[in-house]
C-alpha cells in the first residue's frame, strides 16, 4: 500500500470544514489567553460562531454534493459523513449553550473548556469521515481525548474524579482492545481500508480481531456489555459534558459502524445479525430494568440512554439501506430529546443544586415551562405519539419486520413499556406530587433557546418527518448497492397477489 | 369529495390546546371560553358530518388524504363510513359536554382544559384514521393524557388516605398497596391505566407490523390492505399467520374495551379520574377497541374473523355478569358505573361476534348509546362528588330533596342505561339481542340476565343516592342551577331521547357501514337487498339471517366489495 500526500487544492476543499474549525479552535484559545479578563460568556459565544460557521460549511457541501476521499481512502466525504458531521456539530453548539451557566461551577480553566469541547467535536467530526481502520483508531483517540479531561473537570467533586478515572481506565482498555484488533485484522488480510476487505475469508484471526474492534465501538455508544462505565461517568461528570458525552460520540461512532458492517462485512451479513440482535436484545432489556430503581435523573438518563442504544442496534441488525436510514432518523430524534431533557437537568440543578428525582417534586407548578419540557422530552424517549421518538422506533421498527427479526422487534416492544413507567416516574413527579418548596425556577436565557430547539425538533419531526426522512434517506444512499444483495435473505414470500 | 369536515373536527381541538398554551390561567373565562369555543366547532362540524353523510351512498365518505411519508407507505388517509359516523359525533358531544362539566376546575385549569382537548382529539382521529399507522398513533396518543388528568386532577378512593401498609407503615408507594385491590391512589390508577393500555397497545403495533410486512405493498393504508393484502395460508409457528395477527389485533385492542380479563385498569381508572376524564373514558375511550377490531380486524382479515370471531362471544359473557356482579356489590358511585361500563361493553362484543347485520348493527348503535347514558351517569356522579366530597354510597342519601333536578336527571341516566324504551339503549339492545339470538343463544340470555343485574345495581345505587334519610353534613350541597352545569345534562338526555324516537337516520348510517362488511365477512348479502347492492335504503327489520346454502350460492359476493365501499 502506497500513501500519496500530495494534496491539490481541492483535496483541501474537502477538509475545508474541518480545517475552519481547527483554526477557529486556535483563535479561541488564543483569545482566552490574551484577554484573561474577558467574560467567558464571550468565549462561548465565539465557539459557538465558529462551529455555526463550520455547520454552514457543511450543509453547502451537502447541497452542493460536493464528495470524495483524500488520503488514499483514509479520510472519505460523502453524505453520510456530512450527516454526522452537522449531527455533532450541532450537538456541540446546543451542549455550549446549555454549559454557559454551568461554567460557572469550575474553579479552574473555565475558557479551556469551550476548547475542549470543540476539539472534541473536530475529532468526531473527523471519527464521521474515518474509512480505514487506522483511522478509525487516531480519529477515536482524538475525540476520546478531550473527554478524559472533561469528565473530570469539577476538580474538587469526587464524583467527577471517579468518574474520570473510570472513563481513563476503560477507554484506554477499550483503545488497547482496538489496537489488538486492527493489528489482527491488518495481519489476516494485509488491508485497511474498509472497501478492500470486502473480499476477505472468515479466518478466525479475522472474528476475533473484528469483534474487539466492536468490543472498543460497543464502549464509545455505551452498548450491553461494555456499558459499565456509563452510570458513573455519567453521574460524576459535570452535566453539559454528560450530555455531550450522551449524545455526540454515539454518533461518531455509529457512523464507524456502519462502514464497517455494510462496507468491510458486507459479506459476513448473517453472522453479525446475530451478534447485533444479541447486543440490542441485551442493552435494550439492561438498561430499562436497571433504569426503573434509580434515583438520581442522570443515572436515569445514563441507563435510558443504554436502553435507546439498543434500540438503534435494531436498525443496525436489520441490515438495509432502511435500517440504515432508521438509525440516522432515530439518532437526530435522539439528539433533540435526550440534549433537551439534560438541558432541563442542567436548568433545574442550577436552580435548586439537586440532580434527585424527588426533588423534580412539584417542577409543573415550580416552573411550568420547564416540567412541560421535560414531558415532552422524555415521553419523546418513551416513544409516544405524536412526538419525534415514536417516529425513529417506528421507523426502526419497520426496517426489522422487513427483515423478519421478530424476536427482536416483540423484546423492543415490550421494553418500550417497561420504559415508559420510568420515565412516568419522573412525570409523577414533576405534575401529581406537591412541591417541597413552592418558589417558583429561573430559567436563564441560552438554557431556554436549548430547550426551545429541543421542543421544536421534538414536535416538528414528530408531526412531520417526511424532509428528515428524505434528508437520511439521500444520506445513507452509497448503501442502497452494498446493503441489495446481501439482503437478499430467503425470508419474504412476496405476496402482491391481487385478493381478488 | 372535497370537503374539509373532517379536518375540522379532527383539528378544531387540537387548535384550541395549541392556543390555551399561550392563555393565562388567571383569565378563567377566556381558557374555558376557548375550550367550549373549540369543542362547539367541533361539534357543530360532526353533526354536520352526522347529517351530510350519505347512507345510501355509504362507504367511506369524507375522504382526505395527505401523503405524510412515502419511504414508510403512511399517508394521513381520513375518512369516516357509517360506523365511524356516529363515533365521531358521539366523542365531540362528549367533549362538548366535558368542557361544561369541568367548568368548575379551579387548580390548572388550563392545563386541564388542553389534555382534556388533547384527549378527545386523539379519540375522534381514530374514528376517522383509514390508515393503520395513524389509527395507532391517534390511539396511543390518547393514552398519556389520561395519565395526567388522572393523577392532577383525580381523587383518591375512600379509604385510601387512612390506609396503612400491612407492616402498618403510612408508605403508600410500598409494594403492600399494589396489592390492596380496593382502596387505590389515583397514582396506581394513572400508571396502571397506561402501563396497561401501552402493553396491549404494542401488541396490537406488532400486528400491525406484521400486517404491514406479509402483506408485502409498502403501505399502512387500510383501503388498499383490505383489497390487496393476502395474510391467509401463511403457516407460522404451527398455526397460520393470520391466526396470530388476528389475535394480536384482536386482545390489543379488546384490552381498552374492556373485555373481560383485561379490564381491571379500567374502574380503577374511572374512580381516580376527574368527572369529565370519566365520562371520556367511558363514553368514547373504551369504544376505542371495538371500533379498531372493527377497523382493523374485520376489514382487513374478514375470513380469520369469522373464525376466530367465537373467542369474543365466550369472553363476552363472563364481561357481562362479572361486570355485573362487582357493579351490584361496589359501593364507589364510580366502580358502580365503572363496572357496569365495562359490562356494558360486553353486549357490544357479544353484537360483533354474531356477525350479523341486526346485531353488528346494534352494536355500533350500542356504542353511540352508551357514549350517552354513561356520560350522564359519570357527570352526575362527578357532580355528588363535588358537592358531598364522598362516592360513598352508603354513608350518602336523601339528596333528592337537595339536588332535584340532579336527582330527576339521574333517574333518566339510569334508564337509558337499563334500556328503557324511548331511549337510544332500547334499540340498540333489542337489535343486538334479536340478531344474535340465531347464532349464540346461550349469550343471549346472559346478555337479558345482564340487563336485570343492570336494573338492580342502578335503582340500587340511585336509591342509595337521592333518596332514604340524609345525612346533615350534606345539608349544604346544592342543585345544577346554573345554564352552564345544567346544558351538559341536557344535551346528553336529548341525544338519548331524540335518537331513542327517531332513529331513522342513525340506524341508516350505522347500517350502511355495517351491511357491507358483514357481507364480506359472511359473504351472505341480506336478504332485502339482493339485487339492489349493499347500499341500505329502508328501516325494514330484516329477517334474521338464515345462512342456507342457496342464498350463498345465488348471491357470491365479490371479494372485493370496491363498488360499495370505495373511497371515492
Amino acid at each position: 500500500m502506497t500513501f500519496s500526500l500530495t494534496m491539490s487544492p481541492s483535496d483541501l476543499l474537502l477538509l475545508l470544514p474541518e480545517i475552519l474549525l481547527t483554526c477557529w479552535l486556535c483563535v479561541v484559545l488564543i483569545v482566552d489567553f490574551s484577554f484573561p479578563r474577558l467574560p467567558k460568556e464571550q468565549l462561548a459565544y465565539l465557539s459557538i460562531a465558529g462551529l455555526v460557521g463550520t455547520l454552514g460549511c457543511l450543509a453547502w457541501f451537502d447541497i452542493s454534493g460536493i464528495s470524495g476521499t483524500l488520503f488514499a481512502n483514509m479520510f472519505v466525504v460523502d453524505r453520510m459523513a456530512l450527516f454526522f458531521k452537522m449531527f455533532v456539530v450541532g450537538a456541540t453548539i446546543l451542549v455550549i449553550l446549555a454549559s454557559m451557566e454551568f461554567v460557572h461551577r469550575f474553579k479552574f480553566f473555565r475558557g479551556e473548556y469551550y476548547f475542549l469541547v470543540v476539539m472534541s467535536a473536530l475529532g468526531m467530526m473527523f471519527m464521521a469521515s474515518a474509512n480505514d481502520l487506522l483511522s478509525v483508531f487516531v480519529t477515536l483517540e482524538f475525540s476520546t481525548f478531550g473527554f478524559y479531561v472533561l469528565v473530570s473537570y469539577l476538580r474538587e467533586d469526587v464524583a467527577s474524579n471517579e468518574a474520570g478515572l473510570k472513563f481513563f481506565i476503560l477507554g484506554v482498555f477499550a483503545a488497547g482492545l482496538l489496537a489488538y484488533g486492527i493489528s489482527l485484522v491488518y495481519g489476516e488480510t494485509g488491508k485497511l481500508v474498509f472497501s478492500d476487505m470486502k473480499s476477505a475469508q472468515a479466518t478466525p484471526g479475522l472474528i476475533i480481531g473484528f469483534l474487539l474492534i466492536f468490543g472498543a465501538l460497543g464502549f464509545k455508544i455505551g452498548a450491553v456489555p461494555f456499558h459499565s462505565w456509563i452510570p458513573d461517568t455519567y453521574h460524576g461528570s459535570p452535566t453539559p459534558v454528560t450530555a455531550f458525552l450522551s449524545i455526540a460520540p454515539k454518533g461518531a461512532a455509529f457512523a464507524i459502524l456502519l462502514r464497517m458492517f455494510f462496507v468491510a462485512l458486507a459479506t459476513f451479513k448473517p453472522t453479525w445479525v446475530l451478534l447485533l440482535v444479541a447486543a440490542s436484545i441485551l442493552s435494550m432489556t439492561y438498561g430499562n430494568i436497571v433504569a426503573i430503581a434509580q434515583k438520581n435523573i442522570k443515572r436515569l438518563l445514563a441507563y435510558s440512554g443504554i436502553a435507546q442504544v439498543g434500540n438503534v442496534l435494531i436498525g443496525l441488525a436489520a441490515g438495509t439501506k432502511m435500517g440504515n436510514d432508521a438509525i440516522l432518523f432515530y439518532l437526530l430524534t435522539y439528539l433533540f430529546a435526550n440534549l433537551g431533557a439534560f438541558a432541563i437537568v442542567i436548568a433545574v440543578s442550577q436552580a435548586i443544586g439537586s440532580e434527585e428525582i424527588d426533588d423534580y417534586s412539584g417542577l409543573g407548578r415550580r416552573s411550568p415551562f420547564l416540567a412541560f419540557s421535560m414531558l415532552i422530552f422524555l415521553l419523546s424517549l418513551a416513544g409516544v405519539p405524536p412526538l419525534a421518538g415514536f417516529i425513529g422506533k417506528l421507523y426502526i421498527f419497520v426496517a426489522a419486520i422487513k427483515e423478519g427479526l421478530y424476536t427482536l422487534i416483540t423484546v423492543g416492544l415490550i421494553n418500550i413499556v417497561i420504559s415508559m413507567y420510568y420515565y412516568l416516574i419522573v412525570v409523577k413527579k414533576m405534575y401529581i406530587t406537591e412541591p417541597h418548596d413552592p418558589s417558583p425556577l429561573a430559567v436563564s436565557g441560552p438554557m431556554k433557546a436549548v430547550v426551545y430547539i429541543g421542543l421544536a425538533g421534538t414536535l416538528i419531526i414528530g408531526v412531520y418527518p417526511q424532509p428528515v426522512i428524505d434528508w437520511v434517506v439521500a444520506a445513507t444512499m452509497m448503501f442502497s448497492d452494498l446493503a441489495g444483495p446481501a439482503a437478499a435473505l430467503p425470508t419474504v414470500p412476496p405476496v402482491v397477489s391481487s385478493g381478488g | 369529495m372535497s370537503d374539509y369536515t373532517l379536518l375540522y373536527i379532527l383539528f378544531a381541538p387540537f387548535a384550541g390546546a395549541i392556543a390555551l398554551i399561550f392563555a393565562s390561567n388567571r383569565q378563567a373565562l377566556l381558557v374555558r371560553g376557548i375550550a367550549a369555543g373549540s369543542a362547539g366547532i367541533s361539534l357543530l362540524a360532526s353533526l354536520y358530518l352526522f347529517y351530510a353523510y350519505d347512507p345510501v351512498k355509504g362507504g367511506y365518505q369524507f375522504v382526505q388524504k395527505y401523503e405524510w411519508s412515502k419511504q414508510l407507505g403512511i399517508a394521513l388517509h381520513l375518512g369516516v363510513d357509517g360506523i365511524g359516523t356516529p363515533l365521531v359525533l358521539a366523542s365531540s358531544i362528549l367533549l362538548f359536554a366535558g368542557i361544561f362539566v369541568s367548568w368548575h376546575i379551579k387548580d390548572r385549569t388550563k392545563e386541564f382544559y388542553i389534555w382534556l382537548l388533547i384527549l378527545a382529539a386523539a379519540t375522534i382521529g381514530v374514528f376517522m384514521s383509514l390508515d393503520l399507522f395513524f389509527l395507532y398513533f391517534f390511539y396511543e396518543m390518547s393514552v398519556i393524557p389520561m395519565y395526567l388528568l388522572l393523577g392532577m386532577w383525580g381523587s383518591h378512593t375512600k379509604k385510601y388516605l387512612e390506609m396503612t401498609d400491612p407492616e402498618g407503615l403510612k408508605l403508600r408507594d410500598s409494594v403492600g398497596f399494589i396489592f390492596n385491590f380496593g382502596a387505590n391512589s389515583k397514582e396506581y390508577a394513572a400508571m396502571k391505566l397506561v402501563l396497561f393500555l401501552s402493553a396491549f397497545a404494542v401488541a396490537a403495533l406488532m400486528g400491525i407490523l406484521l400486517i404491514y410486512r406479509y402483506s408485502g405493498l409498502n403501505t399502512f393504508d387500510i383501503l388498499q390492505l383490505r383489497e390487496h393484502a393476502n395474510l391467509m395460508n401463511i403457516p407460522v409457528l404451527g398455526t397460520t399467520l393470520d391466526k396470530i395477527i388476528w389475535v394480536l389485533i384482536f386482545f390489543g385492542f379488546a384490552s381498552i374495551a374492556p373485555l373481560w380479563p383485561l379490564h381491571s385498569w379500567s374502574p380503577v381508572g374511572h374512580a381516580a379520574a376527574p368527572a369529565a376524564t370519566s365520562m371520556l373514558h367511558a363514553g368514547v375511550l373504551m369504544k376505542l377497541g371495538h371500533f379498531s377490531i372493527i377497523r382493523v380486524a374485520f376489514e382487513i382479515l374478514p375470513d380469520t374473523t369469522r373464525e376466530l370471531m367465537p373467542i369474543a362471544a365466550v369472553l363476552c359473557m363472563f364481561s357481562i355478569i362479572y361486570g355485573g356482579f362487582v357493579a351490584f356489590y361496589a359501593k364507589d358511585t364510580k366502580y358502580v358505573i365503572g363496572y357496569s361500563s365495562s359490562s356494558h361493553m360486553g353486549y357490544v362484543f357479544l353484537g360483533m361476534a354474531a356477525l350479523d347485520y341486526i346485531s353488528l348493527s346494534g352494536a355500533v348503535i350500542y356504542m353511540f348509546a352508551h357514549a350517552m347514558a354513561t356520560g350522564m351517569l359519570f357527570a352526575m356522579a362527578g357532580w355528588v362528588y363535588d358537592q358531598t366530597h364522598t362516592r360513598d354510597i352508603p354513608s350518602l342519601g336523601g339528596l333528592s330533596n337537595r339536588m332535584p333536578f340532579i336527582a330527576g336527571c339521574f333517574v333518566i341516566g339510569c334508564m337509558a342505561s337499563i334500556g328503557m324504551p324511548g331511549t337510544v339503549n332500547f334499540i340498540a339492545e333489542v337489535m343486538i339481542i334479536v340478531g344474535s339470538w340465531s347464532k349464540y343463544p346461550l349469550q343471549v340470555i346472559v346478555a337479558v340476565v345482564g340487563i336485570v343485574l343492570t336494573l338492580a345495581y342502578l335503582f340500587k345505587m340511585m336509591r342509595g343516592l337521592f333518596y332514604g334519610p340524609m345525612d346533615q353534613k350534606y345539608s349544604h350541597s346544592h342543585d345544577a342551577v346554573a345554564a352552564v352545569d345544567r346544558l351538559p345534562l341536557l344535551i346528553m338526555i336529548s341525544v338519548s331521547i331524540g335518537f331513542g324516537l327517531f332513529p331513522m337516520h342513525l340506524y341508516n348510517v350505522v347500517r350502511s357501514g355495517v351491511d357491507p362488511l358483514v357481507a364480506r365477512i359472511t359473504q351472505v348479502v341480506p336478504v332485502a337487498h339482493t339485487g339492489e347492492g349493499a347500499g341500505m335504503t329502508g328501516v325494514t327489520m330484516m329477517p334474521e339471517r338464515t345462512p342456507d346454502v342457496p342464498l350463498v350460492a345465488n348471491n357470491p359476493v365479490p371479494r372485493t366489495p370496491h363498488a360499495s365501499r370505495g373511497s371515492e
